[in-house]
């Protein structure tokens, strides 16, 4: 089993933690996403859910040649091999009303929250370094997904009109405030015991702090949740993973702004 | 034991998926039909059950639970009857894969489609400029708002039908390849994403049929009919009461050679 992952934060950063969280072993290969490395890489006898991640430029588990994406179903995915393998922390609920409540946040957090986060912090940390890049176009030839292709273009052009980044800052005080709401009665995690909701949501809004300070403006519960997940000791060994000086500020290519407004 | 309603239209696309998976897993439910055409989910009693207006819905007991591709796994792990997510932790994860690749990148373009040349336009024969615009107020979710504007008054820009038509394509192409390597979409097993690769593609024969057909895309054919043979989807589609669910009669047929594009 080896991990690809970016630097510690959104989508890398929730499957990095929940690696921690299972107990497994995995071979872990940091990649520079935004270099274009996820769509290099190496030994892919099944390379589609690699290409055609709906999330975008997230982490890749790799098993018998056979490409693994979308973080939430890797944090999934993790959670059950460790409880088959007798491991780690559980991350999803027994109760089939309790997971269903769990899949429903973080589908929130995946299709409305991670496509308006990916939206900014692009704009604000990755459009700079990708238009820098000499020979723009060789870089993107290899991703095989031509709407992912023409959102690193996107992303590189920068100019997103001032309605969606207007609607992306809303998105994201959305998902800010429902998880102010979640921890009002006084709990500790997310959905009650610590799920993958929790890395999830993490991983999506952290790197938010420092771009959106009105959106976690008096939000005292939300900000005590982020410091109690950093200091879980899977995000922990996660962090100590970085090898830029701001994980937080690395971002690529993410989910794409629902089609259908 | 908790009774089951189900909220639902059509058995197709998101309503018929909860619905085959219940009739899969031989749970008895109340079904409890709503028109979509007639905005009959923006109704007050509606929204005093699914405040968002979305179809299906489904109570469980005084549980609710809402979209299509998460009732179905609860209605697989909550109750007894045919397994339809598998043990393997990895075959669970290539069955959610390919759900959200469906629900999120496939299946809207179907439904573009779908909505511009069917939804607006029997919404405009049925209704005055007034009462159209007094449903479409009444909507509570406000990208739900956006869509049925756009299929009302016909605004799918060129570029978006172009693009939902590409995805279209290439997604026929995966869905072909994929069943090339195994019996089933994900799994060695019938599985959700099978009932919720049906609902999506069971009428693309009639509709795409320059795309799927026996002779370019033989894998998804034989998918679609063996899936159309077992009792439950009988069943299932025997709930619709439009010609829309009359259209999972072209899988009787045993030779469906390459369509003009509609």
């Amino acid at each position: 089993m080896i991990l690809y992952h970016g630097e510690p934060n959104g989508p890398s950063l929730a499957v990095l933690a929940a690696l921690g969280e299972s107990g497994l072993a995995a071979e872990c290969h940091p990649i520079d996403l935004l270099g274009g490395e996820r769509h290099r890489l190496p030994g892919l006898s099944e390379p589609l859910a690699r290409d055609m991640a709906v999330e975008g430029e997230g982490p890749v588990l790799v098993i018998d040649g056979e490409a693994m994406t979308e973080s939430v179903f890797l944090a999934q995915y993790l959670d059950e091999a460790g409880a088959a393998a007798g491991t780690g922390t559980r991350l999803q609920p027994t109760d089939a009303y309790a997971r269903w409540q769990v899949e429903m946040w973080c589908r929130r957090i995946t299709e409305r929250c991670a496509p308006a986060a990916a939206c900014l912090a692009n704009r604000a940390w990755s459009a700079a370094r990708l238009a820098d890049v000499g020979d723009f176009e060789a870089m993107v030839a290899p991703i095989a997904s031509a709407d992912l292709a023409q959102r690193w273009r996107n992303t590189r052009a920068g100019g997103e009109p001032e309605e969606v980044l207007a609607d992306s800052r809303a998105k994201v005080a959305q998902a800010v405030k429902m998880v102010e709401d979640a921890l009002a009665d006084g709990r500790e995690w997310l959905m009650g015991p610590v799920s993958i909701a929790d890395f999830e949501t993490y991983g999506w809004l952290a790197g938010l702090v420092d771009l959106e300070p009105g959106a976690f403006a008096d939000k005292p519960l939300t900000a005590a949740w982020l410091a109690r997940v950093q200091a879980r000791p899977s995000v922990q060994a996660a962090l100590a993973r970085a090898t830029a000086p701001q994980p937080e500020h690395s971002w690529a290519p993410g989910p794409e702004i629902n089609r259908w407004g | 034991m908790d009774t089951v309603t189900l909220y639902h239209w059509e058995p197709n696309a998101n309503s018929g998926k909860p619905m085959l998976a219940l009739m899969e897993k031989g749970v008895a439910f109340e079904s409890h039909y709503l028109d979509l055409l007639n905005f009959d989910q923006h109704n007050p009693a509606y929204l005093a059950i699914n405040p968002q207006g979305t179809i299906p819905a489904m109570t469980h007991g005084d549980r609710v639970l809402v979209e299509s591709t998460a009732i179905m796994e609860y209605v697989d792990a909550a109750f007894a009857g045919p397994a339809l997510m598998p043990e393997d932790a990895r075959e669970r994860w290539r069955i959610r894969w390919w759900m959200k690749f469906m629900d999120q990148w496939l299946a809207p373009s179907f439904s573009m489609f779908g909505w511009k040349f069917f939804v607006g336009p029997n919404a405009r024969a049925t209704r005055s400029e007034a009462e159209l615009a007094a449903a479409i107020e009444r909507i509570p979710l406000p990208e739900r708002r956006v869509a049925w504007r756009k299929a009302v008054y016909g605004l799918f820009s060129e570029a978006e039908m172009a693009e939902s038509e590409r995805r279209i394509r290439v997604g026929i192409a995966m869905l072909e390849a994929e069943l090339g390597k195994r019996e089933w979409l994900a799994s060695d097993a019938y599985s959700l994403a099978d009932v919720n690769g049906f609902n999506l593609a069971y009428a693309m024969p009639l509709s795409q049929p320059h795309l799927a057909n026996d002779t370019l895309t033989p894998n998804i054919m034989r998918w679609l009919r063996a899936i159309y043979r077992r009792p439950a989807t009988q069943a299932c589609w025997a709930l619709g009461r439009t010609p829309m669910a009359k259209r999972v009669d072209i899988l009787e047929r045993d030779f469906i050679p390459v369509g003009n594009e509609a």
